[in-house]
């Protein structure tokens, strides 16, 4: 790429040809204000907060949308950009109705998480030069479950809109009317909560205002009162990377990493439901005495364990596929170097044929111009799976749906074929250059060996159940009816007992578990556990890649982690185990 | 000497009295401030109202909502060399303005008439007393000269703002000083 040599505030940069002023200069540490530009959204130069000077040219010139030529000669904080800017921040504040002191994201210039209000401290706005209009009021849109949309915060940049558009691929978001009227609307101009939006939460990620608010999270805290967490959501096996926000051991949100593989994308479950508050956990070992449970020490109750395990005969044991590499590891050596059991299975999630071609990534997905869905429903199982093939659609993809029943992608798709007629991809995957194919389990031999056939260039991805199904079958532990005399269920932060499982018959069952199920019910002996924000260690998602999983809160007192406690065992069993 | 210190008068409008209290905040160093001023009239001295001579600095908190504190804001202006809008309802026009999006005649009926601890209420009527208008910011009534907002503003940019003017300098807010919070 050519190299252009520019001048900003009389520094001499290279720029490279096709970047705009505002690239330039980011890239050589010089800010500009903005307030509709961000770096995940294509720029449109709507909210004019990026002008700068730029010699040679009639008026000022907004950064954003500007391409850098040779020789550039450009001032990003003049006195007439000053003004300028000034002058915009009024209009903007006069516009609607920017009461700071009643917005969850208002704070001091170091404490605001409004870029509005950042800029106005910035820009020396002591008063509005222009009354806004206190005799109309804007709506609230409180239709949604997790997150409100107030629009006399709306400064309408259309950050919502595009992030919808080009993130999302949900296309929920518009504008109405036009000028002072324009507001900002969801599908056809209803409630968003009647409306297609599927709560992904990219709009509220990159609102720059108080006019997308979260509700759980919305004064509870400002970037100066809260940290931050790169960690890897565990509600499925798309391992989305996610910022966990905490503050006094409390999860007050998660965000989308843009540095991840989801580039910033979540689903309503990662990016809402996982921080919903969870049912009581089970702080302290328990042990069934005479049909009651009682509360006990670690030690007692890995006594007891010990030597029920010791006289039961085989054990059979059974791991929740939410837990780490790590965890599993632990789990898999504890049974076959210390109970010398080959019962060890998955608790459920079972793993697709692989070995078809190479995995893809979230990125060749989104590059796909052919993406086929054999058999799955990701736009409800991998939801961010389903939003980035809705992408690739609109990037110009053809999407080839193969299913017997009818599913959510079926109106995006050109082709939809039943299983039976499976073969009749290949003909449309041969004429793509980056075709990538999402395929479930169950599937008849014969379908397999058509995806088998298909041209090297194809990109796999399966699509199953359980967050790190994938890591399990790297060490040999599937979904399978597992046998013994005892049950070793390890049951991590499952918070209902369900996905189908039913548990093999045993006159002893230990279950170590975070929260209160039938299967815990069901125990003779009850072990904590500690829950996905408070682990440390790794899965393995559906590209295949080994994603960290970082602890953003520590577990409460007591609570120790899996590999620990079931080290502890081994020794109440007389073995080591490390 | 006396004569000749600076005066200051101070008074709230459609307020809270929350700016004031942020006044006092400015702790002891208000015994710095009666040294080098005279506080001639505030809501908590007998004089209620600024002389007819005037003062150097008038301070008010709140907006205008009525005829009396607009004929208040009208007579601060006229007997204050330099006029402070104190806070976010004198500067913005504040809470109180929540009531002009539905109109005077339904905030007063809700007031008086409809609220669940009414028993038989009336919307009070009387010649004597103000008359309601739409609240606004002070500035739509009158020019202000020195905006110091905040919710409340803090002791500390209070404390600037005086002392930049008892300096003879007009105060310039910004960093920690500029706050709407």
């Amino acid at each position: 790429m050519a190299c252009l040599n520019i001048t900003i505030n009389g520094r001499q940069i290279e720029a490279q040809a096709g970047q705009t002023v505002l690239q330039a200069a980011t890239a050589n540490d010089i800010e500009i204000p903005v307030l509709c530009n961000h770096p995940a959204l294509q720029p449109q130069g709507s909210c004019r907060m990026c002008l700068v000077e730029i010699e040679k040219q009639r008026s000022l010139q907004p950064a954003c949308t500007f391409p850098v030529t040779d020789g550039m000669v450009i001032k990003t904080e003049s006195e007439k950009v000053q003004a300028a800017r000034k002058f915009v921040l009024e209009l903007l504040f006069s516009e609607r109705i920017h009461y700071c002191m009643y917005c969850p994201m208002s704070g001091t210039d170091e404490s605001t998480d409004c870029d509005l209000q950042r800029l106005g401290y910035r820009y020396g706005l002591t008063h509005w030069e222009y009354a806004p209009n206190y005799k109309k009021r804007w709506p609230v849109d409180a239709s949604r479950t997790y997150f409100i949309l107030d629009h006399s915060r709306c400064i309408l940049c259309r950050c919502c809109v595009r992030a919808c558009d080009e993130i999302a691929a949900n296309h929920t978001i518009g504008v109405k009317d036009r000028g002072a009227r324009t507001m900002i609307i969801a599908d056809m101009d209803v409630p968003f909560g009647a409306s297609s939006c599927v709560s992904c939460g990219t709009c509220l990620q990159v609102c720059p205002t108080g006019a997308l608010m979260d509700r759980r999270s919305a004064y509870m805290g400002l970037h100066t009162d809260v940290e931050h967490v790169k960690t890897t959501c565990m509600a499925c096996p798309v391992g989305c990377g996610i910022e966990a926000i905490t503050r006094d051991r409390l999860l007050l949100r998660a965000e989308g990493d843009w540095d991840a593989a989801n580039a910033g994308l979540l689903c309503v479950t990662g990016r809402f439901e996982v921080v919903e508050p969870q049912p009581a956990r089970i702080q302290q070992p328990m042990i069934k005495r005479n049909g009651d449970w009682v509360n006990v020490t670690l030690d007692e109750a890995l006594d007891v364990v010990a030597s029920r395990l010791k006289s039961a005969g085989p054990v059979a044991g059974l791991v929740t596929p939410r837990a780490t590499g790590e965890t599993m590891t632990a789990f898999h050596r504890f049974f076959e170097e210390v109970l010398r059991s080959d019962q060890a299975g998955l608790l459920y999630g079972e793993m697709p044929p692989t070995g078809f071609g190479a995995l893809a990534t979230l990125q060749d997905l989104s590059n796909a111009d052919c993406v086929v869905v054999v058999n799955g429903e990701p736009l409800q199982d991998q939801k961010v799976l389903g939003y980035i093939t809705k992408r690739a659609v609109d990037h110009g993809a053809r999407l080839v749906v193969v299913n017997d029943a009818p599913t959510q992608l079926d109106p995006w798709a050109g082709v939809t074929l039943p299983l039976a007629t499976i073969a009749e991809i290949a003909p449309m995957v041969d004429a793509a250059q980056h075709p990538v194919v999402l395929y479930a389990g169950g599937l008849a031999p014969a379908a397999y060996d058509v995806l088998r056939a298909l041209p090297v260039q194809t990109r796999f991805l399966p699509l199953y159940e359980g967050t790190n199904t994938a890591g399990a079958a790297r060490l040999g532990l599937s979904a399978r009816r597992v046998q013994g005399s005892a049950l070793f269920l390890l049951a991590g932060d499952e918070a209902k007992a369900d996905h189908g499982v039913t548990l093999p018959e045993t006159a002893f069952t230990v279950v170590q578990a975070a929260y209160h199920t039938a299967w815990t019910e069901a125990a003779d002996v009850v072990l904590p556990a500690p829950v996905w924000t408070e682990q440390t260690g790794h899965i393995v998602n559906v590209e295949g890649r080994e994603l960290p999983v970082n602890p953003s809160i520590t577990a409460p007192q007591g609570i120790e982690p899996v590999e620990s406690v079931l080290i502890k065992l081994a020794a109440h069993l007389g073995h080591g185990l490390n | 000497m006396a004569d000749q210190k600076v005066t200051v008068a101070s008074d709230w409008l459609a307020g809270c009295a929350g700016c004031h209290m942020s006044l006092l905040d400015i702790d002891e160093r208000i015994v710095d401030l009666v040294q080098l001023v005279t506080l001639t009239s505030t809501p908590v001295t007998d004089l209620k109202h600024p002389a007819k001579e005037g003062v150097t600095v008038g301070i008010l908190e709140g907006g205008v909502n009525n005829s009396t504190t607009e004929s208040v804001a009208k007579m601060f202006r006229e007997r204050s060399k330099v006029l402070i809008a104190l806070g976010d309802c004198a500067v913005f026009g504040g809470v109180p303005t929540m009531r002009n999006a539905c109109g005077i005649k339904e905030a007063l009926q809700r007031a008086y008439v409809e609220t669940e601890s009414t028993v038989d209420g009336q919307v009070p009527h009387h010649e004597d007393i103000a008359v309601m208008q739409d609240c606004r910011a002070i500035d739509q009534v009158v020019p202000i000269d020195v905006y110091l907002p905040g919710c409340p503003p803090s002791a500390d940019a209070i404390w600037y703002v005086l002392t930049e003017l008892l300096a003879g300098r007009m105060p310039e807010l910004k960093g920690k000083y500029l706050d709407w919070h």
